[in-house]
């Protein structure tokens, strides 16, 4: 019946071979485009060839969070397991306790650890010697240069039990010494102050650069009206840099999922697992360790989602904030 | 023989056309303006011809060789650009020389040309200085020495001026005339500046909208315009316009305007009760009776003193007029100045409606 | 906020303020560099001085013990130098990649190009994961390789989009200017752009020699051969049995040096380099803010 319509009826046919030579239009212009442009195609090529082969590829591979995945057998011959693996891991208590340490962690970083650099961004700005700017600037970016496996060191060797500074200290003022690093009580503070230390000063690289973009008119007219500096800091440069402090803020929260994981696999042990232990760790540990690739795949999916989704909703929103700014 | 033809020359952006079918001839060693508002087509036109914008239609030639498909780099021209694209990190020598570099020329050669271009533009002591270290018109002769030393059939210029102080800008104005009678390269040029199409250009060409309004030399567009934005865009401070009705009598034609008459030329197409735009410029505004010349009263609002001109501003049903006249040192009675004087011929007439000129028989 | 940097103006509660501002971040600034007083404190003290807890800020029983046996350990030096190859080469084949791809990037003649931004920009936004990243190294065979640290950790988007828009930010003229005069890509690339992206490419250098430097987590996971480790894992591997107290402090201890004094001599030893090219990655990110965005 459709042969004959199309017999009978002349323009049915022209509209395939129409498709077929806007196809061939749009060929012969590629095949010029290339003629004329290969250099650049050859200088995208590497780069486009690494994000596949060691960022794209691997996410073909994570499948294997939703099979039964054996080494002999390969990704293509294991067979699917569904969702199982996520219904194992969320009865896991590990995995929840995982889960609770990232955020609990994550969150006394942000309480604590976010005004540092504010707050050093702003005593920075009031120094008027600019020799002893610089030198404290100097000094107080360096720790975030320095790798995870030496702070983690420094930090082992100052609180070692018997002979680290800390506790020499604390039985200077009577008290016994504590052996810090295998006390869960003691895991968190000690990981977000070290944080802390290592990069507050780094950090306050982007709010001093705000600071720096506020209008000096505006202290100037403030001397004339008789305020003192600390009244002009909390009056006049913290309003200004507000904008950046929030935007800061939600990039902050939109990767609260991010912990410096390789501090933690510095400074923790079995016996801190229960306040130390975070998801990556615990991917660490079940995957890397254990070689348990399926449940540890499926733990780091999760944990990538849930990522993307807080940074997509962080930077979504700190857009919206951006335009009604100084920005 | 380095004419230039473009023949309906189109350039489309998806569904919107910028430039209009434009055609034009340039003969060997003119200096050509083109000159309109933004986004009028004129760099768009330029571009297209050396070859950094893709043609939509028509036909570009250099020498009756057709070019449209020619790599840039291949149409044996040189650009001139708007903020000279310098090169920080090299020195002007090393700026110069760029393009000699790269066509692998032989290093001596390299440091003739590039004296010889040096000595002509007067840019010998400072060849090893970098672009950061040398003054606006400075970087604009280095910029041109890069063109130069290509030897082109063809200089191209966008807006090459644009960026500098207006002292500068007369300055370099003066160069590049200069330079041009020396070299004896045809040029084509781009500006929104009319005062610069005016100085520079053998003839201008008006642009507006993508298209062409009128070509000519200065005086011509100066004094026969073609429609009422050539008018308007030619001279500072523009032709002054109102709108008139026409009275066509046995005696000659007259403007009718505020609640005055004035004779204007006789013109073929001119009807009776016609709604006509009235034209005159503000140098050709007489204060002194003369024969033939219409008398106005007016009443003076303003006097600019520019030094040896002034610029007398006043009213005509509701519009402002410029009236320009040599001041001969005394200004004191200009402003009590109460009649005007309109040639009969220093009129021009445009129809309401096209707004082209009217032309006299 | 130097509008006034004549103190004799200044209030009596002002100058307060100033002191005490002063004190704070002297406070601060002498915690931030404590600590590796104290660590280099330690390196030089003798052994048992370090056990008798003695050591707080200055070195006691003043010894080079530590050193000594730090710098006459062979696996030592491989893993310095496996550092530096890891480094050198890291860090080139970052350039060599990155900079032809961001320049490419930027160009509006790139067909496609907000599909290939796109895939750039997703990865900082989403990634596989540990697992399958390592898997996906095992497939490829780089397990245990010096090619594999080196070349699967050579880009990252960040860099890659952050020298694009250096280079988006140039003029269109130096690019036709330099077609004009015949350059093909390479050459505009090379003779052109390069230069003038001096100072966000030095940017991306030293944060890269910086990155490769510290890097020590996939070294760990992707390193078997105790030849191949660079120094970061060879320190790690000494500090982590210093957890171990026992086992490790029968093999190591004598008067002389103990398993602090020897960490802390090797932490010594890892961070001079970092210290040495410090002050160019200082000047280099200062100017790199403005690159950045972020407002001067």
């Amino acid at each position: 019946m459709q042969d004959t319509i199309q017999d009978t009826m002349p323009g049915v046919n022209d509209s395939s071979s129409m498709q077929n030579s806007i196809l061939t239009k749009k060929l012969k212009w590629l095949v010029m485009h290339f003629k004329k442009e290969w250099q650049i195609y050859l200088m995208l090529a590497p780069t486009v060839i690494w994000f596949i082969v060691f960022l794209y590829k691997p996410m073909y591979g994570l499948q294997i969070a939703f099979k039964d995945y054996s080494i002999f057998k390969g990704i293509t011959e294991s067979p699917w397991v569904g969702l199982e693996h996520f219904y194992t891991l969320f009865e896991n208590d590990q995995f929840i306790r995982a889960i609770k340490n990232t955020v609990m962690i994550s969150g006394a970083s942000l309480i604590f650890g976010f005004p540092v650099p504010i707050i050093l961004a702003l005593m920075f700005n009031e120094i008027l010697n600019p020799k002893f700017k610089r030198t404290a600037q100097t000094i107080v970016y360096l720790p975030h240069f320095i790798s995870a496996v030496i702070i983690a060191g420094i930090v082992i060797t100052a609180f070692a039990p018997s002979t680290g500074v800390i506790n020499l200290m604390l039985n200077a003022f009577g008290y016994d010494s504590v052996y810090f690093l295998i006390k869960p009580e003691w895991f968190r503070t000690i990981f977000v102050g070290t944080g802390i230390w290592q990069e507050a000063g780094f950090g306050s690289i982007v709010f001093l650069a705000a600071v720096s973009g506020v209008n000096p008119s505006l202290y100037e007219s403030a001397v004339v009206d008789g305020a003192t500096r600390f009244q002009m800091m909390y009056k006049i440069t913290l309003p200004c840099i507000l904008p950046t402090i929030l935007i800061m803020l939600i990039i902050r929260i939109g990767n609260i999922l991010e912990v410096g994981f390789e501090m933690i696999i510095m400074l923790y042990q079995p016996a801190t697992y229960q306040t130390a232990d975070v998801i990556s760790t615990f991917i660490y540990r079940q995957g890397l360790q254990a070689a348990q690739y399926d449940m540890a795949a499926a733990a780091g999916l999760f944990n990538a989602v849930i990522a993307f989704l807080l940074v997509i909703t962080a930077n979504t929103i700190s857009k919206r904030v951006s335009n009604t700014s100084l920005w | 023989m380095s004419t230039v033809k473009l023949k309906n020359l189109v350039k489309r952006y998806g569904d919107v056309t910028v430039v209009h079918g434009i055609d034009l001839e340039v003969k060997s060693k003119e200096f050509v303006v083109l000159v309109g508002p933004s986004g009028c087509g004129k760099s768009t036109t330029l571009r297209m011809l050396a070859g950094l914008e893709e043609i939509s239609g028509g036909e570009v030639s250099i020498s009756d060789r057709v070019i449209n498909d020619v790599a840039p780099k291949d149409r044996d021209i040189a650009m001139v650009f708007q903020n000279y694209a310098l090169y920080p990190h090299l020195s002007v020598a090393e700026n110069i020389a760029f393009g000699l570099r790269i066509r692998k020329v032989p290093k001596d050669e390299i440091k003739t040309i590039v004296a010889d271009v040096a000595k002509v533009l007067e840019l010998t002591p400072l060849l090893d200085r970098r672009p950061a270290d040398l003054s606006g018109g400075q970087r604009q002769r280095v910029a041109m020495g890069r063109a130069i030393v290509r030897h082109p059939k063809v200089f191209l210029f966008d807006e090459p001026l644009s960026n500098l102080d207006a002292k500068l800008r007369t300055q370099m104005r003066a160069e590049i005339k200069q330079l041009h009678k020396r070299l004896g390269v045809t040029s084509i040029y781009v500006t929104h500046d009319q005062i610069e199409a005016m100085t520079l250009a053998d003839r201008i060409v008006v642009m507006s909208d993508g298209r062409i309004e009128q070509v000519g030399t200065p005086m011509e567009l100066f004094n026969t315009p073609k429609n009422t934005f050539v008018a308007t865009f030619i001279g500072s401070p523009p032709m002054n316009l109102i709108e008139a009705t026409a009275e066509v009598t046995d005696e000659g034609c007259y403007a009718l305007f505020d609640g005055q008459r004035c004779l204007i030329p006789t013109l073929k197409e001119l009807t009776h009760r016609d709604e006509i735009i009235f034209g005159i410029r503000p140098e050709y505004i007489e204060i002194e009776p003369s024969e033939g010349a219409t008398e106005i009263n007016v009443k003076i609002d303003l006097v600019e003193t520019l030094g040896s001109e002034a610029l007398l501003h006043c009213k005509f049903l509701g519009k402002q007029f410029v009236i320009k006249v040599e001041t001969h040192g005394k200004v004191n009675n200009l402003e009590n100045l109460s009649k005007l004087y309109f040639r009969q011929n220093a009129i021009t007439v445009f129809d309401k409606t096209t707004t082209n000129a009217m032309m006299v028989n | 906020m130097s509008f006034s940097e004549n103190m004799n103006l200044y209030s009596k509660g002002d100058k307060a303020f100033v002191y005490l501002n002063m004190f704070l971040v002297s406070m601060f600034t002498i915690s931030t560099l404590y600590p590796f007083i104290y660590v280099t404190s330690l390196s030089f003290s003798l052994g048992d001085a370090v056990t008798a807890g003695e050591v707080m800020l200055t070195p006691v029983d003043f010894t080079l013990a530590a050193y000594e046996l730090v710098l006459f350990d062979p696996a030592f030096w491989q893993a310095y130098m496996n550092t530096f190859i890891y480094t050198i080469g890291g860090t080139i084949t970052s350039l060599v990649i990155i900079i032809p791809g961001a320049y490419a990037l930027s160009r509006p003649q790139l067909a496609g190009r907000k599909y290939w931004n796109m895939l750039i920009a997703f990865t900082m936004w989403f990634n596989a994961g540990m697992i399958p990243f390592f898997l996906n190294m095992k497939d490829l065979g780089l397990l245990d390789s010096y090619i594999g640290i080196i070349i699967g950790f050579a880009c990252n988007a960040f860099n890659i989009i952050l020298l694009r828009n250096f280079f988006e930010a140039v003029p269109a003229s130096f690019e036709e200017a330099a077609r004009m005069d015949g350059a093909n890509d390479f050459q505009v690339l090379w003779q052109v752009f390069i230069p003038l992206a001096k100072p966000a490419i030095a940017t991306i250098t030293l944060f890269c020699i910086v990155a490769r430097w510290n890097g020590f987590f996939w070294a760990m996971v992707l390193l078997r051969d105790e030849d191949k480790v660079p120094l970061q894992v060879y320190l790690r591997q000494i500090i982590t049995q210093l957890s171990d107290d026992d086992t490790f402090a029968s093999t190591l201890i004598t008067a002389a040096y103990s398993y602090e004094t020897v960490s802390s001599a090797i932490m010594v030893c890892s961070i001079i380099p970092v210290l040495l090219i410090y002050p160019w990655v200082q000047k280099s990110f200062n100017k790199g803010i403005m690159l950045g965005g972020v407002k001067e």
